[in-house]
């Protein structure tokens, strides 16, 4: 604490002793007229001005003159002047010190001012050059501290994310720095140049992203926001960054599951349409009953395999959040009558009721997807209830849905199994090994009601039969007359 | 005698030696490719009365093929892909493709769709109407051409069918087996979605308003009408 001041003490006395030396110099060693003495101490007192400053310059000045009057000016050896010339003189010789120290002086701090401007300049510059370099936000706040302590020449550095949140230091341990400091709300800067520690509130845009503190020797307050302006837009500037790779890395894995589902569809269809194309090949010929027997039964499973790919691949799509849905104005009556002509091979003699509720409106759907859906609550309704019974396929719009449901007179479902019958690969208990299936269909009725938007649902009466449900959504785009 | 020259374009060599296998059996001529160039230089050398195109293959993809054939041949092109979305076969159609066909495929079913597209001869000219014209809308049956509000448009030749089918009943419904099988064939009439991939073009390229149709009109359960503005006014007591 006490050091500025002994290091003053010393200076002043050693520029009465530089003052001493001169004078010694020439009243004992080199004889020289009184002209010689006054130019050769004004230089000593113009260069402690320059080196030291203008206290240390006026207090050499002062003993210069008390010196030359008392060993140079007559009478030697006493403080008194006989000539009134020499009074003129010494007056001038004092004058003249002081003023050219405070000129030297003033230079001096103009020459430290431009020096430290420019440094600060430089600091600046070199800190946001570094921000261009950082990577994370995270490691670029940690980055920024240790920037600001190396480039602004503080000795501690400390920002406090509230972001994140999270306080990230630079520099030795410092307790002047305080974590309730840094965390306080503050609008304005607090700067306590006596003790070495300014809190800069660090923000952007209006929105505050923190605080930076630092301590040590400080730089000017213009530097310290404009510091704190840097640190804003570098934590924002690798934020924004880290934001866009997270969700361009989203976007390629995305990219990735979709197109190896594809491949995968792909090449596992490629061996089952050689087997089919050649086998019912071989079925187009004239065979002996019992070759006709087994080429069937490869046909069969050939078809049932495919069907099983087709399903397992459906719901890993769902499942990978990769169904693109594309989503128009669909007349629900369309996607009815296609589903219907579709699992005509199927309906054999049923009975198939269709009612639609008088001006449905349009769903915003797409129709291939819904049309599989429907198709899955058919072939369910078909598996289901007794041949020969009929089916219902109803539609009917209310509260911005439109509902589609297809009941049949089967034996229902009790409420056990209602409740876990879209759940993946459930098969209920009494059906388990009587009719065909892999347990995905309802699921992926499901998931493609879901990815609409849409619910589904079942209501059934054990003996009555089952009524599956799904609504979707109304169109609600422009449809231009 | 051969039943016609037939080009099979598959990446899968199994694909390609049961086709030449069964296609041979039928009386076919088969030549094949490895992939979609391959197919581009045979087919100037091999003049194909057909063409089987896989979609998905390596290099130029089966699309841009049957684009780069259709460029410069009328040929008859079948698509062959595993994917069976209505996106897709829009894209192959609208490629140029005339038919398009899932995998895997019976053969029998393969085997119909190659006899209906080497038979593929429009209906008659003389046989059904010479033009319409309203007021947004001019079809040319004997030049082929189409205006749409004054610009022109370009149909394939299944969607030309298709509306000169429409318009040769118009006003009356045409049930979907019946425009199926008057457009491609008579072993077709159970592929209600194809009609719909091919409606949906044509009302994209000559409806003012493709959402809210005014020529070609869906009939519920039954199929499709073509209305002339004429035909929309009430009808008058017989």
């Amino acid at each position: 604490m006490n050091r500025p001041y002994v290091r003053r003490a010393l200076r002043l006395l050693g520029a009465v002793v530089i003052v001493a030396l001169v004078i010694a110099f020439y009243f004992r060693v080199v004889s020289v007229n009184n002209t010689t003495v006054a130019l050769t101490l004004l230089l000593v007192i113009f260069g402690i001005s320059t080196a030291w400053g203008l206290l240390e310059a006026s207090v050499a000045s002062v003993a210069a003159v008390l010196g030359f009057n008392y060993y140079f000016l007559p009478p030697v050896g006493t403080f008194e002047i006989q000539d009134p010339q020499n009074w003129v003189a010494l007056t001038a010789f004092l004058i003249t010190a002081v003023m050219a120290s405070q000129l030297s002086v003033r230079a001096k701090r103009r020459t430290q001012e431009a020096v430290s401007r420019r440094r600060e300049v430089e600091g600046l510059y070199a800190l946001s050059q570094s921000l261009l370099l950082s990577g994370s936000a995270r490691t670029a706040s940690q980055d920024l501290v240790s920037r600001v302590v190396k480039i602004l020449g503080v000795t501690n550095a400390a920002f406090h994310s509230r972001l994140s949140p999270e306080t990230f230091r630079w520099g030795p341990d410092d307790p002047l720095i305080s974590d309730e400091q840094l965390q306080a709300d503050r609008d304005e800067p607090l700067i306590d140049r006596s003790r070495g520690l300014a809190i800069v509130p660090v923000r952007l845009g209006g929105q505050a992203l923190g605080n930076l503190g630092l301590s040590g020797p400080l730089p000017s307050e213009e530097v310290l926001n404009a510091v704190a302006y840097l640190v804003a837009i570098g934590i924002e500037r690798a934020r924004v960054l880290e934001e866009s790779s997270r969700a361009e890395a989203a976007r390629q894995s995305e990219v990735l599951k979709s197109a190896l589902l594809d491949a995968l569809a792909h090449d596992i269809k490629t061996p089952l349409t050689s087997i089919k194309a050649a086998i019912t090949s071989l079925l187009g010929q004239p065979r002996p009953d019992a070759d006709r027997e087994l080429m069937t039964i490869i046909h069969e499973e050939t078809d049932r395999l495919n069907r099983l790919v087709a399903e397992v691949i459906e719901m890993v799509r769902i499942e990978a959040g990769q169904l693109h849905l594309e989503k128009g104005p669909q007349d629900v009556s369309e996607i009815i009558g296609s589903s219907v002509v579709e699992l005509k091979p199927q309906l054999q003699d049923r009975l198939v009721e269709v009612r639609l509720q008088d001006s449905l409106p349009v769903a915003d759907a797409d129709f291939d997807f819904v049309r599989q859906a429907l198709r899955q609550l058919l072939d369910n309704a078909l598996k289901y209830s007794p041949p020969g019974s009929p089916l219902t396929i109803s539609a009917r719009a209310g509260e911005g849905r439109i509902v589609i449901s297809v009941a049949d007179r089967g034996a229902g479902i009790d409420e056990q199994e209602q409740l876990r019958i879209f759940d993946k690969f459930f098969r209920a208990r009494e059906h388990r090994f009587r009719v065909p299936g892999t347990g995905m269909g309802l699921a992926i009725a499901k998931g493609i009601v879901e990815a609409h938007g849409g619910k589904i649902w079942v209501t059934s009466e054990p003996g009555q039969g089952t009524v599956f449900s799904f609504s979707l959504p109304v169109y609600r785009g422009q449809m231009v007359q | 005698m051969s039943a016609g020259k037939i080009l099979v374009v598959d990446d899968d060599p199994q694909i390609r030696r049961v086709m030449r296998a069964t296609l041979i059996g039928h009386k076919y001529e088969v030549s094949d490719a490895r992939n979609g160039e391959d197919a581009l230089n045979r087919i100037s050398a091999e003049m194909p009365d057909l063409v089987l195109l896989d979609m998905n293959m390596p290099g130029i993809g089966g699309l841009e093929t049957c684009q780069h054939l259709r460029s410069g041949s009328d040929v008859p092109i079948i698509i062959l892909s595993v994917r069976n979305s209505e996106k897709d076969k829009v894209a192959a159609l609208d490629a140029g493709a005339d038919d398009y066909i899932t995998k895997p495929f019976g053969m029998e079913e393969l085997l119909a769709r190659i006899r209906a597209a080497l038979r593929r001869a429009p209906t008659s000219p003389e046989s059904g109407p010479h033009a319409v014209s309203t007021e947004d809308l001019e079809i040319d049956f004997d030049t082929r051409r189409v205006h749409v509000k004054g610009k022109e448009k370009r149909l394939t030749p299944k969607e030309f069918e298709l509306l000169r089918y429409l318009v040769s009943q118009a006003g009356k419904p045409v049930p979907h087996r019946e425009l199926l099988q008057a457009v491609w064939g008579p072993d077709y009439g159970d592929e209600p979605e194809y009609l719909r991939v091919f409606i949906n073009q044509l009302r994209k390229k000559i409806e003012p308003n493709p959402a809210k149709p005014k020529y070609i009109m869906t009939e519920p359960w039954v199929g499709y009408r073509f209305a002339t503005p004429a035909q929309e006014l009430p009808p008058s007591p017989e």
